[in-house]
């Protein structure tokens, strides 16, 4: 998977860039329209994401270059601007998601992963780890080839676990992750916990290994060395 | 009180203070006028008298009962008109009146005569009543005409006022435009009008500074808290300690809150420089629906019942997006401030919205809570702006809010109806 970043403030897109190069994604990097232009109209990439306020001009009106240029690449948009009419213009225009800044790197990435799969590879593939297989097209799990029956809060959390392995996952994102951000300041994780706790409890029933551990007072991490 | 009665009153004020003086000059002008002109005319009676005299032998016949005739040693010097007065039987009235009495001595034909007559007096209460009834009837005609016309006459003065009040009215920030009034032809409002256009003036100006300041702080300050919280996410998946671990997360968990508080106070700028314009039909009822079912699962969690009491199909005027902060908003703080297990009643009619929910007793007056940042447990999570939201909602859209505690139960009362 290939992207370009196009983000003025050096320092976010080095966060940006060094996580998902360390999950394997080759990230390029411009910090204005113009260059951004330059390397569209030469490579390829499968997923661009855009900042909107640039030095050189809005990101919005990048949106039209990129859909004549790019074929069948996904746009996510990233803005300071928490502001649902610039959300609703960036839809409109063809972007595939927006999310507002600060956003959790794990959040980009699992976001990422969601329009790539569906986009580029036709949602038909599967997400496959040891003895667990999920496939995001009809929302089926099965470890070990037994069916788990998990609610939809279940599921995402799993899919969101297997995008983010080996990372610890804090419980704000989590939550962000699972309910967006309308409910994040409900002081309360014991949903999360909850909905952590069942998962866990599906996935050894079903002959599989816990691979989810607690983080003390931090959140939670898919530790895929556990046997 | 309107100006125009304000005035009235003073001038009928002032009017009666002249009237009265006038009346009282009027009177005394009018006393010693007539009491001249009666002198004078006795004298010239006097002066007849004495003429006829001169071609008489025996003034005495002239004698009647008005005229006294005296005659005087001749060495007497001669007594000047004098007026007096005296009382004596008035014929007419059949009664004994005050009369002016004028008297002077002549000399006729070598002898020497005092003449004296009267004359019934115009008494001073006559005058007072005449002087009286005239200021009366005229004070009241003035009361009668400066009704009918100053009416008239305030419209016609005042509408210039009246045009600019409605501007006034009008204004709002959103159009950005200073206050610009017809010239009037009175200087006070003419000064009026310079003064409001300067002052109009001057706040879209702070406004704009205002403005820019908090959408600036707003913007710029996300993009430094996403670099931090990238860093802090990247810190934590590095070789570090429990501890270090701990710490981070603790600091990541704060960048979070800040960019939620500036977030909000920019959402809660925005409601009081009414930037949300554009009302519509809101179907509140589905609305609420919509809201809890994106809550469920919380409830559910929480161990929170939830009773409806709402009735299908209530349509109110808002703005849409404010309608949905505002649902979003209650249902998120019944949920936030309830306790487990504990419930949460919804009801909502096309007048009124109601939350109650169960929950611990506020350490201070509940109404507090609607201020900014006033929250029961300062080491919530929360950061103690969701009801100024919603009470600023409330205030733009002319919903009276009430937020009571009774009962252990905490109860948020919206009137729809303004």
């Amino acid at each position: 998977m290939k992207i370009l970043l196009i983000e003025d403030q050096l320092e976010l897109s080095n966060n940006i860039r060094e996580f998902l190069e360390s999950e394997g994604i080759v990230c390029e990097f411009c910090d204005n329209c113009f260059d951004a232009q330059d390397k569209l109209l030469v490579y390829h990439y499968d997923c661009i994401i855009l900042d909107i306020m640039l030095p050189d001009g809005n990101g919005l009106d990048l949106i039209d270059f990129i859909k004549e240029n790019q074929e069948g690449s996904n746009i996510l948009i990233i803005s300071a601007k928490n502001s649902l009419q610039d959300k609703l213009d960036g839809l409109d225009l063809g972007a595939d998601d927006y999310m507002t800044k600060p956003f959790h790197l794990a959040e980009l990435h699992a976001r990422l992963k969601v329009l790539y799969r569906r986009n580029q590879l036709g949602g038909t593939d599967k997400l496959v780890f040891n003895e667990i297989q999920v496939n995001p097209e009809n929302l089926e799990v099965t470890v070990n080839q037994n069916l788990l029956e998990l609610t939809k809060k279940e599921f995402d959390l799993l899919v969101f676990f297997l995008t983010n392995k080996n990372r610890v996952l804090g419980r704000q994102a989590i939550v962000q992750h699972l309910w967006g951000d309308y409910t994040d300041d409900l002081a309360n994780f014991d949903f999360v916990y909850q909905h952590i706790k069942n998962l866990r409890k599906k996935i050894c029933q079903a002959g599989g290994i816990d691979y989810i551990e607690t983080v003390y007072g931090i959140g939670y991490k898919f530790n895929t060395t556990k046997e | 009180m309107k100006l125009i009665n304000q005035f009235t009153i003073w001038y009928l004020g002032i009017s009666v203070i002249v009237f009265l003086i006038g009346g009282i000059l009027i009177f005394y002008k009018l006393e010693s006028e007539i009491d001249f002109e009666q002198g004078r005319e006795l004298e010239r009676q006097l002066d007849r008298y004495a003429r006829k005299m001169e071609s008489m032998d025996d003034p005495s016949i002239l004698s009647k009962d008005r005229l006294e005739i005296r005659e005087l040693p001749l060495n007497q010097a001669l007594v000047p008109f004098q007026l007096g007065d005296t009382l004596a039987w008035h014929e007419p009235l059949e009664q004994v009146e005050r009369q002016v009495k004028a008297g002077r001595s002549y000399l006729i034909n070598g002898k020497h005569y005092y003449m004296s007559t009267y004359n019934i007096m115009i008494e001073s209460d006559d005058i007072t009543e005449t002087v009286v009834q005239t200021m009366v009837a005229i004070f009241l005609l003035l009361l009668i005409f400066i009704a009918v016309t100053s009416r008239l006459v305030s419209k016609k003065i005042l509408q210039p006022f009246h045009s600019s009040l409605t501007k006034i009215k009008e204004f709002t920030f959103k159009e950005n435009q200073p206050l610009v009034f017809e010239p009037s032809r009175i200087e006070e409002f003419e000064k009026l009008h310079e003064f409001l256009n300067r002052m109009s003036a001057r706040m879209l100006g702070d406004y704009k500074i205002v403005k820019e300041f908090s959408e600036n702080l707003s913007h710029e300050i996300q993009t430094p808290i996403a670099v931090i919280s990238g860093k802090l996410e990247l810190l934590l998946n590095s070789p570090i300690t429990d501890q270090q671990a701990k710490w981070i997360a603790a600091s990541h968990q704060s960048t979070q809150k800040m960019s939620k508080v500036v977030h909000s106070l920019a959402t809660l700028a925005k409601l009081e420089n009414q930037e949300f314009e554009g009302n519509q039909q809101v179907n509140l009822s589905a609305l609420l629906n919509k809201s809890i079912a994106d809550y469920e699962e919380l409830v559910a969690i929480k161990q929170i019942s939830l009773h409806q009491l709402i009735e299908p199909d209530i349509k109110i005027e808002m703005h849409p997006n404010m309608a949905e902060m505002l649902v979003d908003n209650l249902l998120s703080n019944a949920i936030k401030h309830n306790e487990k297990p504990g419930y949460i009643t919804i009801e909502a009619t096309p007048s009124v919205l109601k939350f109650r929910n169960k929950g611990e007793k506020p350490k201070r007056d509940v109404s507090e809570y609607l201020d900014r940042f006033k929250k029961g447990n300062p080491n919530s999570e929360s950061i103690g702006l969701g009801l100024s939201i919603v009470q600023q909602i409330c205030r733009i859209h002319g919903f009276t809010l009430e937020y009571q505690f009774i009962e252990e139960e905490h109860q948020v009362t919206i009137q729809l109806q303004n």
